[in-house]
């Protein structure tokens, strides 16, 4: 019994060396926020009051250490991808009543008063500010609030994006991507805000196929939806959980596979199969 | 001179009975888990809450007065009880801190703030079986909810189910919140969840089974998160596994955590490590710690702690460690002064990966 005490405290003490001795890392290859340089690439740009600057000098290293990914607190995720689509226009979980961004309005969107520490909810950002880290000087918060007056636009590629020709900028899942539990839904976003009047002429199914290819063995009837916070994003539901198998989203043979911008502009979603209809996402759920 | 010799022999009867309360409930944590493993205690001995913080109860509250502070005043156990009736008891934290931040090439920032404020209140509907549990941040920043359930079942021995919003049991519940460990995994006492914990505690043995909803579902209601966590607690060491899986639209999260506490002498050592996996990002992080707490003497208490946080398992070079020197004195039951010093270190271009910090704080509870 006595060895083993004697094991255990020697043990404490390797461990506790070895945390000592554990270094920081010598930010060799780095950019300001610990990421690989790109070769070729460019430092981040000086904090202006425009989403990529902000996004470069503020979100991203600073919110998104923690705000990112599946356990994102109050589901606010803060990565150059995310961000935007989910700050502006979108409710705060905290205070409902409040936008975290209200185009135009600083003062009354959410985010500056979780910054400068008067929300009527939770503690101030970035979470252990002043105690642990600094909060943002007042400064840098003018920033945000000058962006937000000046209607809260996206980054200047998202912008970019809008002169170019309506089209689908990702889908999620991917086609053929294996996922390891069933998708709640698939998302199509587009790169134009959609003309969501037109949303009644479109219907899309789910269908379930044998081993990886056709003949189909079952269909799932699927709703499609776009949110109001965000008019870029396409979210089709199937009508219950999907089990273990592979399946294609599909548009129905009755329905156009068109969609429309606010514009007028259209553009064709999936690519035909042998029965014409249209096919916009191929996955795998894994078992 | 007959009631100050009466005083004292209530207060030798107190720590009588706590000594021999220590000794039938063998063996973590609380918001100071140091404590825990010092005296070998599982976290339901001092506090209401099965997996520790908050309220502490009747033998929390007695060994705050008597074993803890510096000094035991002769009336202490005839101060604040906790109770307000024979079936509500309340209790609360204050903290109040100056602190100074300091980064390279960047400007210090110092203040002084009101940290925290919280009540905390327990209604016994059914004595040992039946009850309602409220934890309410009063500031700063408004009043926010932080804890509220309803509890059924045995939560000394046997098997209890709690249902509302509630902290996810995860590793230490450290006072810092801001610790790597606490910040990787987005567990701590700021991250309360709404679902519903199944737990069971008997002899040495603690766990917890918890289905909630995931931070990152607070919008969508798109996935689940699932959270066990099991301790095995003996009277001068312990050791616990947790795990964790959330499913969210935003990408799913795995989590599990290795932590183990140990006491050599005067000295009380935790340890936790970490991995996360973020599917979304594909990404996995990790954090340590390391932390000793050596009672120099009754209300003193000197923690040092050491933790290793590697951001990114697929980036080389971009690991960050964080050393912190508090020394903790408890003059007085109720009241706590804690003075430190931490240093952060991390890659040269990141000036906010270098703060260093200097703490005083001033911590009343009750």
């Amino acid at each position: 019994m006595k060895s083993f005490a004697t094991a255990v405290r020697g043990t404490a003490v390797a461990l506790c060396a070895l945390l000592a001795a554990a270094c920081a890392g010598n930010g060799e290859g780095l950019d300001a926020n610990g990421r690989p340089l790109v070769p070729g690439g460019s430092p981040p740009p000086p904090l202006s009051a425009d989403l990529q600057s902000i996004q470069e000098n503020i979100f991203t290293p600073i919110c998104s250490v923690c705000h990112a990914g599946g356990s994102a607190p109050e589901g606010l995720r803060l990565d150059a991808a995310d961000s935007f689509n989910l700050l502006v226009g979108v409710p705060s979980t905290e205070v409902p009543s409040l936008l975290r961004v209200k185009p135009g309005d600083p003062d009354n969107s959410y985010i500056i008063q979780k910054l400068e520490g008067h929300a009527a909810v939770g503690a101030q950002m970035p979470f252990g500010c002043p105690n642990t880290q600094p909060c943002l000087t007042t400064s840098t918060i003018a920033f945000i609030r000058q962006w937000i007056t000046n209607g809260a636009p996206p980054a200047a590629a998202a912008a970019a994006a809008v002169t170019a020709p309506l089209a689908v900028a990702s889908i999620v899942p991917e086609s053929t991507e294996p996922v390891s539990v069933p998708p709640p839904q698939v998302m199509v976003a587009f790169n134009h805000e959609l003309d969501v009047s037109q949303l009644a002429t479109h219907s899309m199914h789910f269908e379930k196929l044998a081993a990886g290819a056709s003949p189909v063995v079952e269909q799932v009837a699927a709703r499609i939806a776009v949110s109001s916070a965000n008019l870029r994003a396409l979210m089709i539901w199937p009508a219950r959980p999907l089990a273990a198998g592979h399946y294609r989203l599909v548009v129905d043979a009755t329905s156009s596979s068109r969609f429309s911008d606010i514009a007028g502009q259209t553009v064709a979603l999936g690519t035909p199969d042998e029965r014409g209809q249209a096919v916009i996402s191929t996955f795998e759920v894994v078992p | 001179m007959n009631q100050r010799l009466f005083a004292n022999r209530r207060l030798m009867l107190a720590a009588l009975m706590l000594a021999i309360v220590a000794l039938l409930r063998a063996a973590p944590a609380a918001a100071e888990p140091y404590l825990a493993v010092l005296e070998g205690y599982k976290c339901n001995v001092c506090h209401v809450n099965p997996t520790g913080g908050g309220l502490r109860n009747a033998f929390g509250l007695t060994y705050a007065k008597v074993l803890l502070p510096a000094e035991t005043l002769d009336n202490a156990l005839d101060s604040w009880d906790g109770k307000l009736t024979d079936r509500l008891r309340v209790g609360g934290d204050l903290r109040a801190d100056w602190t100074r931040v300091t980064a390279p090439h960047t400007s210090s920032q110092q203040a002084f703030a009101l940290e925290q404020f919280r009540v905390y209140a327990d209604l016994t509907l059914i004595p040992d079986r039946l009850g309602i549990y409220v934890d309410e941040q009063i500031a700063p920043n408004g009043s926010q909810n932080e804890e509220a359930y309803v509890r059924y079942g045995n939560t000394t021995d046997g098997f209890y189910v709690k249902g509302g919003q509630f902290y996810l049991p995860f590793g230490w519940r450290l006072q810092d919140q801001t610790a790597f460990v606490r910040q990787v995994t987005g567990i701590n006492m700021t991250t309360p969840d709404k679902g519903v914990e199944v737990g069971y505690e008997h002899a040495a043995w603690s766990a917890q089974f918890d289905v909630t909803n995931g931070a990152a579902n607070a919008n969508t209601g798109s996935g689940y998160q699932v959270t066990t966590q099991v301790v095995y607690t003996k009277p001068i060491w312990r050791v616990g596994i947790a795990g964790s899986s959330t499913q969210s639209s935003a990408g799913d999260r795995r989590m599990g955590g290795l932590f183990a506490g140990l006491k050599t002498g005067p000295v009380a050592w935790l340890a936790e490590g970490d991995i996360v996996h973020d599917d979304s990002l594909g990404r996995s992080l990790v954090a340590g710690l390391l932390e000793g707490d050596w009672r120099l003497h009754k209300g003193h208490n000197l923690k040092l702690t050491a933790e290793y946080s590697d951001p990114d398992r697929s980036v080389r070079n971009n690991q960050q460690t964080r050393y912190s020197f508090v020394y903790e004195y408890t003059p007085l039951p109720f009241l706590q002064l804690r003075a430190g010093y931490r240093h952060n270190f991390g890659i040269p271009q990141n000036n906010q990966q270098h703060q260093q910090l200097i703490l005083a704080e001033l911590h009343g509870y009750f």
